[in-house]
């Protein structure tokens, strides 16, 4: 009795664990069921059992239920299709007016709305394709082709690159100075030279358009948030699945509603980037000191002033990060989005993917990433740049960077038009620089991985077969060899041990719902891979954080790559795994393992960063060494704040295990995946994604509850 | 009363016995929401004994469909010939339990000593009711056969077709009866 009051928690694990492998261990494996996995999961056998609800019918094997629930909730996915359906071709059906053959046509409402946004957000892509790239779409939109025939004039030309480049030079320079301002220029210059200018102004022009909206959308929401309870509360578990949900998994239902297409990738985009917009609106809203509302309202301010003049300015720098992480998600997307037919660069590594052409694909995805990295440090730079409100500045000091823009414009088209006459050949270098007529290091990379492939072939394949047969079979085996209600008391009596029964009911609730979805078992599938992603990471994090922190010089230097890695979008980790393991499940846990490691890593640096410098003093002076520090001091303080990395490795490394389904796994991302070409797929493809979302979520409770008890214990709330 | 009592002494009792108590029981809540859950939808011996038969019947499917995959297309024979390929006692086992199809050639040809069949055949739209090829445990042959039925100037007539079959054409994809034997 003394024992189990002083080591309660201690006891309660040992419980729990004793239970948990009791459980395992007395419910043996259906004889039968490695064959029924076998087969798939909506084939019409007659051994199904069926069940009815809610009008649609069910199948699924009747297993013993304490090995594998029946799948209750087989009947969502369907239900949404058919709701998705019933919106788009039933519902409200009214009269409207048809341009076309300009007679009033009666359609459901949901489509109409549909086609209007479709239709709006073609336009504005449009648009700034025709600003970026040349072309005649918008002018149509307002006139007619006719028109544009009969006036060469309003075929408008694109903005030859040398002026795009020195816009973003200029740019770079107002926002950060010298250093971001050549790094800008050679991007450009990279870009145009290589031959990647066109799909990576499409790129931007689908970015161009889905950033300020997904911005004023967010902002607006944030907004609302914070001055009403009631719509914060409708809010959070939007945010909070969305947090957690892989991107892969909104595409389906977008594209039932808007189709395929550069459009239909603009809304998935907002999709994806509104919510944390207004997380870190919310969050720079909160941070604003009562002292300074109170002074706003002194001086009579209005509601609106309010929030335009005190409250917005003051959370600048938080809602800017905020456009910051909008930008990043974009990147991300881009590549996404490609799935369902956006063009431009992502399109480009997916198909240069797809034909396992690896140098192509790092053209493209080297293009993604510097971009991606150059609209990081520029966007960050805005967030931190201080507005001189009282600097008394000359014209020239004032508008020099406008001037500097005017001149490069006025250089660049005179270049151009210069170009024109210069090269005779058709293609005006000074103008664009033609998709495959630039430099190309494509077959120089090709070349590389087969050099690679013909030298280390012997031991990658030996690696790669004792990891697959060795470490991942057997782990997987473990997974799926657990039952279902096993698993379910494992994680109740966890959350009950951790954050108590509110706790244990959230993440059972979690947990119970994917064990009632025709999907656990792929479910068991995608956690065995993350987690063996998160052991690896989490061990190369905590130790690679951990001895670069004791150096202030290589602090700053793996902050500065973590920075940069997690500017990559996801889809370009796959390029180099592909180039060394092939089309194999190591190649997704390898990348799964790279893009773990960046939060591990970087959050170890964080907390133990954390630990207050007087603590250091007084253990130096108490005479402890450098290593009794570490492990009395530092750790247990900056241990909270590691788990919190823990949590963003889990999310990063779903994520991953998601995207890998694109080389081929047979988790739930194959899955989402395959919904995407299942004309029926909507309703799975969010279901599924609701599942990866709720896997992570349970780890997120988990891990935060625990870290909230924590802090409290340790006083560093 | 006496639920105030346990009430109180559950209050006494300290936090870490009262934490375990509530493990355990949150476990038992669990495993027992599992039991009721079972005796609803829980069918584990009786899937188990059907996807056992369901196992062993796409074991045989497969079995069989190996040897066909192993044949060469074209005709495959159980005799002597010299021009196709012979079938071995066990492929001709495995091809007639695998075979289902009875092509109108085959039909056409055992019409040719039927000729009530072939009447009601060829009046009748060139419809069989049934077929079958099946293999004779006791005679370790392999049989086929169909019926034809209709009416033959107002008279409702049934003709029985029924042989011994020796040859098969494979397709590479599936097997059929050549020939029917009715003789």
């Amino acid at each position: 009795m003394e024992l189990l009051k002083k080591y309660p928690k201690l006891f309660q694990w040992l419980f729990l664990l004793i239970v948990f492998f009791a459980l395992c261990f007395a419910i043996d494996v259906p004889e039968t069921y490695k064959f029924i996995r076998g087969q798939a999961e909506f084939i019409k056998d007659p051994n199904q059992s069926t069940y009815i609800l809610f009008g649609k019918e069910v199948r699924y094997y009747a297993f013993d239920n304490f090995w594998r629930l029946p799948p209750l909730l087989g009947w969502l996915p369907i239900w949404i299709n058919d709701g998705l359906f019933f919106l788009l071709n039933e519902w409200m059906p009214m009269e409207f007016w048809d341009s076309a053959t300009q007679e009033y046509k009666t359609r459901p409402l949901v489509l109409q709305i549909s086609r209007n946004i479709t239709a709006f957000m073609t336009f504005l892509i449009e648009l700034i394709r025709e600003i970026l790239l040349g072309g005649v779409e918008t002018i149509v939109a307002f006139t007619s082709w006719n028109f544009v025939s009969a006036y060469p004039w309003a075929k408008l030309p694109g903005l030859p690159w040398t002026i795009v480049a020195a816009g973003a030079a200029i740019l770079a320079y107002k926002l950060s100075g010298k250093g971001l301002a050549i790094f800008a220029a050679l991007v450009m210059i990279y870009i145009s030279v290589f031959g990647q200018w066109k799909p990576s102004m499409q790129t931007l022009s689908f970015i161009l358009v889905a950033a300020p909206l997904s911005f004023i959308f967010g902002l607006s929401l944030g907004v609302m948030a914070y001055k009403s309870k009631r719509v914060e509360k409708a809010l959070y578990p939007i945010l909070l699945v969305m947090q957690t949900m892989p991107q892969y998994a909104v595409l389906v239902p977008a594209m039932v509603l808007f189709g395929i297409g550069d459009h239909a990738a603009v809304i998935i985009t907002m999709v994806v980037a509104i919510p944390p917009m207004i997380l870190l609106t919310l969050i720079g809203l909160r941070g604003v000191s009562p002292e300074v509302i109170e002074a706003g309202k002194m001086s009579g301010c209005s509601n609106w002033q309010l929030l335009t003049e005190v409250l917005i300015p003051t959370a600048r720098r938080d809602i800017l990060i905020g456009v910051n992480q909008v930008i990043m998600v974009c990147f991300s997307m881009a590549v996404i989005s490609a799935f369902i037919g956006a063009k431009g660069l992502g399109w480009n590594l997916l198909l240069a993917l797809n034909q396992l052409n690896i140098g192509l694909a790092l053209e493209a995805g080297l293009c993604i990433s510097l971009i991606a990295i150059l609209l990081d440090k520029m966007s960050l730079a805005w967030a931190n740049k201080q507005t001189d409100y009282f600097g008394n500045l000359t014209f020239y000091q004032r508008y020099k960077n406008t001037i500097f823009f005017g001149g490069a414009v006025l250089i660049g088209a005179i270049l151009a038009i210069f170009g024109s006459f210069f090269f005779k050949e058709g293609f005006n270098y000074l103008y664009e620089v033609p998709h495959n007529k630039g430099i190309s290091t494509a077959d120089f990379w090709n070349k590389g991985v087969d050099w690679i492939f013909d030298t280390f072939f012997v031991y990658i394949k030996a690696f790669n077969t004792w990891l697959i047969t060795e470490v991942l079979q057997p782990m997987r085996a473990l997974y799926l060899r657990m039952p279902a209600v096993a698993t379910l008391v494992l994680v109740v009596g966890a959350g009950y041990i951790i954050g108590g029964i509110r706790s244990a009911f959230t993440v059972g609730g979690l947990t119970l719902f994917i064990a009632l979805s025709p999907w656990w078992d792929r479910a068991l599938v995608t956690t065995y891979m993350a987690t063996f992603g998160v052991i690896i990471s989490c061990t190369i994090g905590f130790i690679v954080g951990t001895l670069c922190q004791q150096n202030k010089y290589t602090t700053n230097f793996m902050l500065g790559v973590c920075d940069i890695f997690q500017t990559f979008p996801s889809f370009v980790y796959l390029i180099p795994v592909m180039m060394l393991f092939g089309v194999t499940d190591t190649s997704v846990l390898i990348a799964v393992i790279v893009y773990a490691t960046i939060p591990a890593t970087r959050y170890t640096i964080e907390g133990l960063r954390s630990v207050p410098a007087a603590l250091h003093d007084a253990a130096t002076m108490s005479g402890v060494t450098k290593l009794q520090r570490l492990f009395k001091i530092e750790f247990p303080l900056a241990f909270p704040h590691m788990m919190l990395g823990l949590n963003q490795t889990i999310v990063f490394a779903l994520f991953m295990v998601i995207i890998g389904a694109f080389i081929g796994t047979e988790d739930l991302g194959q899955y989402i995946l395959k919904a995407l070409s299942d004309k029926a797929g909507g309703g799975k493809g969010l279901v599924l994604g609701i599942c990866v979302a709720f896997i992570g979520l349970i780890f997120d409770n988990l891990i935060r509850t625990w870290v909230e008890k924590r802090k409290k214990h340790l006083g560093i709330d | 009363m006496l639920e105030k009592k346990y009430f109180n002494k559950l209050k006494e009792l300290s936090e870490p016995t009262r934490e375990l108590f509530g493990l355990v029981s949150i476990t038992v809540f669990v495993i027992l929401s599992f039991a009721i859950l079972n005796i609803y939808w829980g069918g584990g011996d009786e899937l188990i004994r059907k996807m056992k038969i369901e196992e062993k019947r796409i074991a045989e499917e497969k079995k069989l469909n190996e040897v066909i995959s192993s044949l060469p297309s074209g005709i495959v024979v159980f005799y002597d010939g010299s021009k196709h390929y012979k079938l071995s006692k066990e492929q001709y086992e495995a091809v007639c339990k695998i075979t289902k199809l009875i092509p109108q050639r085959a039909i056409m040809a055992a019409h040719f000593l039927n000729h009530k069949a072939y009447e009601l055949y060829t009046i009748n739209g060139n419809k069989i009711d049934d077929t079958f090829v099946k293999w004779d445990k006791d005679k370790n042959k392999c049989f086929a056969g169909y019926t034809v039925s209709g009416s033959n100037v107002g008279v409702n007539e049934t003709a029985n077709v029924y042989g011994e079959v020796l040859s098969f054409l494979s397709t590479g994809i599936d097997t059929r009866v050549y020939f029917i034997k009715n003789f």
